[in-house]
């Protein structure tokens, strides 16, 4: 798997073409607040099984507070 | 799988939507004025003068529309020859579009500031202006719609 690092503009471009968002922060920062159409897989409980809803053809855009 | 390492702090900082409970609070990005005027280091401060009216604050921009600096009265009162650049407060306070009114009105109000604040991008871009008077109209005007609807 490849990693790479984008800016904001790169990720909206991402996003018109379909890219999902996936923000790993927990439920209660999720609920706060989130990037529009970004689904929520904490951190602590991403594996194989919660990963299961992204789509596989889709580029997966992860995301969490900041570079901290 | 693609590591957006910057966050949604910056995602928020260049004022773009966020979607959650945050939605109902006011964050300065979303009530900033544009209109604001802005100026470049070389115009003169008659140009400028002429050109701006009855505005009492010039925001110094580069192309890029980067804060450089701010004119306010006492500058715009100043020689109209001289440049922007020559009188100009360098480097003036600013936040990001992600802080909430609230905690602007307590920063302004902590630092008696009573004229605009600037809004600007984490890398300095001018989104707009919030006045004390408008930053305090608004945020009474929420408090007096939340206290109709419970």
């Amino acid at each position: 798997m490849s990693i790479q690092v984008f800016s904001v503009s790169e990720v909206k471009k991402l996003l018109d073409q379909g890219a999902q968002l996936v923000d790993v922060l927990s439920e209660g920062e999720f609920e706060h607040d989130h990037l529009p159409g970004a689904i929520n897989i904490p951190l602590k409980r991403l594996d194989a099984t919660t990963a299961a809803r992204l789509d596989r053809d889709r580029p997966v855009i992860v995301y969490c507070n900041d570079f901290g | 799988m693609i590591d957006y390492k910057p966050g949604k702090q910056a995602w928020y900082e260049e004022n773009e939507p966020r979607e959650g409970k945050a939605v109902d609070q006011i964050w300065i990005g979303d009530v900033a004025g544009s209109e604001v005027p802005t100026c470049s280091l070389t115009e003169t401060i008659g140009d400028i003068r002429r050109r701006t009216g009855g505005w009492d604050t010039c925001v110094v921009v580069d192309s890029k529309g980067v804060v450089l600096g701010l004119l306010r009265k006492k500058e715009l009162d100043a020689d109209p020859k001289a440049t922007a650049e020559q009188v100009m407060r360098p480097g003036p306070k600013t936040f990001r579009p992600n802080v909430t009114l609230e905690e602007l009105l307590k920063s302004m109000r902590d630092h008696e500031i009573q004229t605009n604040s600037l809004v600007t991008t984490a890398e300095g871009r001018l989104l707009g202006a919030i006045s004390r008077a408008d930053a305090e109209a608004t945020l009474a005007h929420e408090a007096a719609e939340t206290r109709t609807d419970s």
